[in-house]
């Protein structure tokens, strides 16, 4: 059933197309890291209450989707899902390539790049960003290894693929603490965040996977077994709902106490509320589920895709939510009372992220976006044809 | 071009196994800069809030001028060592008051703990201080105070001419906060905006050695009924407040 793999061309007027585009957009990206740096972060529209803006939202949420778009090779390896197996080092070079993307963002975003060496050096233990070093860095060497079993060495596919799992629950854990185990800040601090941060996870890695499979098979000229793009589609309606369970958790264990509800009434209506009800709510999560539950519409590629692209900006915005409306929200020095001061206690903090902050971020996709170009040109990522056991029939609404 | 997948495999994997094993790898010995302070001291503040002048602002004009903070005139990104908080009851039950904040130089602070390269540390005379030759600007501590107690360097600064030459200038990109004025304290003199309000006549501040069972603020800390700012969060804060 495993079609042979083989690399794409990359002779096509289109893909140097692309290639160059992405280009432009990493060459801008550059260019904004080194004038930040030259000038300093008040270029950026950051200030002392919003520390980190759009560039940690870019870079969180690819971080976040590269450990769910692994996913796909874990389907095969872990869980068995034989007709996966045919996408799996395509899986697993995609969540390299995102995480890269995602850190340079991270550390092109220091106030001293420069010395980036020092957190090799003086390590603090205790300091969830350490941790995250690690993570990160051992995430990139478990599907290292994973890719080098896949195509070398089927016999270590196994335990590989399942370590690469197991760090990608940690991984995702520990970008979700980062937040979550600060407990001034009364957006981030919950046990919750991170299950949360994993299950966004799961849908924007399935939806940024399919995406690019659908691309990639159509503008080379493969064939793909629609069946198994409907089995990607169940995996993405069964994540979103899995999102969903865990906001509605959270939100119900948050209204059983009163010592939130000036927050979370801060977070409903609040300056904030649009990204969370036009973003997070509507477009993440009702605008995803109505089409994937809609049988005109998630019986056809173009549904399925606009339900992915919709997942992902939902993703964007989940992550720009937690962060800026996370950081904006007065720190409470005087619970139940009113603080006022010329460093702007007691205020909701203004953010809306500047062009230099926006090209430094996407910057990052675009260097996510080369990286998976040369991929697909240099190694046998994925198959000539994609195809489904003929007994195996997805369910459809 | 073609290229040998299993050599590029082979080098991508190993440059990350060597960037995952390098922090293991100890290079550099830490410099025992400031922390080898005597831990025979606990130095702390004590502000009466009752004697606070709500128009006075001497202690934070004594600290920008004794620690070189420069004024960038953006509310939103200057440097705020310590400022005055105004702060009115929501039940209006009692008159507004204003207190300075500042960092609370915490027994376990926060910012320390969440700080990747230990460029925020506490010094053992409990003087909370953020070496700036470290600092990579990562900005974790200053979501992690619960004070605000911290600004980044927004823009790029040159030593002021008539500045305080004990205190070195902060780079842009670097996070800074307040030092209990450390330099005068090793001196045994007490932190800038003390020694001002003192001056001023309105005398709120105070500032002392807790380990120290004779001084004055041991005493007014046993006697009286000193609070701190949000005491549920646990971190033990150093600026004891007096009427709060
Ligand atoms: S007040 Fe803030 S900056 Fe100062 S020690 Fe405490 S946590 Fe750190
Ligand atoms: S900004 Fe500097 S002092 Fe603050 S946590 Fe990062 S490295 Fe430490």
């Amino acid at each position: 059933m495993i079609s042979n793999y083989t690399a794409i061309e990359g002779q096509s007027f289109r893909y140097w197309i692309l290639l160059g585009i992405l280009g432009g957009f990493f060459l801008l990206g550059f260019g904004a890291f080194v004038y930040m740096e030259v000038y300093g972060h008040g270029v950026s529209n950051m200030n002392n209450q919003v520390v980190w803006g759009a560039p940690h939202v870019f870079a969180i949420s690819l971080l976040v989707m590269a450990s769910g778009a692994l996913n796909l090779a874990s389907m095969a390896t872990v869980f068995a899902a034989k007709h996966y197996k045919q996408f799996r080092r395509f899986s697993a070079f995609l969540a390299i390539v995102l995480l890269a993307g995602g850190l340079t963002v991270l550390l092109l975003d220091l106030g001293r790049p420069d010395r980036l060496l020092l957190t090799m050096i003086h390590m603090n233990f205790r300091s969830m960003f350490t941790w995250n070093v690690f993570l990160y860095t051992g995430f990139i060497v478990l599907c290292f290894l994973y890719l080098w079993s896949m195509f070398e060495h089927e016999k270590y596919v196994k335990i590989a693929g399942s370590a690469a799992f197991a760090g990608r629950l940690i991984l995702t854990t520990g970008t979700g603490s980062i937040f979550g185990v600060i407990h001034a800040r009364e957006v981030f601090h919950s046990a919750i965040t991170a299950p949360t941060f994993i299950a966004v996870s799961l849908t924007s890695g399935t939806s940024i996977c399919l995406l690019l499979l659908v691309a990639t098979f159509r503008y080379t000229g493969r064939d793909m077994d629609m069946r198994l793009i409907h089995g990607m589609r169940n995996m993405l309606t069964f994540f979103t709902l899995l999102v969903f369970y865990l906001f509605v958790v959270e939100k119900f264990t948050k209204y059983y106490s009163p010592a939130f509800y000036e927050v979370e009434g801060w977070i409903l209506a609040g300056p904030y509320s649009g990204l969370y009800w036009g973003g997070v709510i509507l477009l993440g999560l009702f605008a995803p589920l109505a089409i994937l539950f809609n049988p005109r519409m998630s019986n056809k590629i173009s549904g399925i895709m606009t339900a992915a692209f919709l997942s992902i900006l939902g993703e964007f915005a989940f992550v720009a939510h937690v962060l800026i409306a996370g950081q904006a929200y007065p720190l409470q020095l005087f619970p139940g009372h009113e603080v006022s001061s010329l460093f702007l206690d007691g205020q909701s903090a203004v953010y809306s992220p500047s062009f230099v902050e926006l090209l430094l971020g996407l910057g990052g996709v675009a260097l996510a976006g080369i990286l998976y170009l040369l991929g697909i040109r240099f190694f046998r990522l994925l198959p000539k044809k994609a195809v489904a056991p003929e007994d195996w029939h997805p369910w459809n609404p | 071009m073609t290229m040998d997948r299993r050599t590029v495999l082979g080098m991508g994997g190993a440059a990350a196994v060597g960037v995952l094993l390098a922090p293991g790898v100890q290079l550099i010995a830490a410099p025992p800069n400031e922390t080898a302070a005597a831990n025979a001291h606990r130095w702390a503040m004590l502000v009466d809030i009752t004697k606070c002048n709500p128009a006075c602002t001497a202690c934070i004009d004594a600290c920008r001028k004794e620690n070189n903070i420069p004024l960038f005139g953006d509310p939103a990104r200057d440097i705020h060592w310590i400022r005055k908080v105004e702060v009115q009851d929501k039940e209006r039950q009692r008159p507004p008051f204003t207190l300075p904040v500042l960092c609370n130089h915490c027994e376990y602070p926060p910012c320390v703990h969440v700080c990747p390269t230990s460029a925020s540390f506490v010094r053992k005379d409990g003087i909370v201080l953020v070496d700036e030759h470290r600092c990579i600007g990562c900005r974790y501590c200053m979501i992690a105070c619960p004070y605000k107690a911290r600004s980044l360097v927004y823009f790029p600064t040159k030593p002021p001419k008539d500045g305080n030459p004990q205190v070195p200038i902060r780079a842009k990109g670097v996070v800074e906060k307040c030092t209990f004025c450390v330099h005068r304290v090793d001196d045994g003199q007490p932190p800038a905006c003390v020694e001002t309000c003192q001056q001023s006549g309105h005398a709120a501040m105070m500032f002392g050695d807790l380990n120290d069972p004779q001084s004055e603020i041991s005493q007014r800390v046993k006697t009286l009924r000193t609070e701190t700012i949000r005491p549920d969060l646990g971190l033990k804060p150093h600026v004891h407040y007096q009427g709060l």
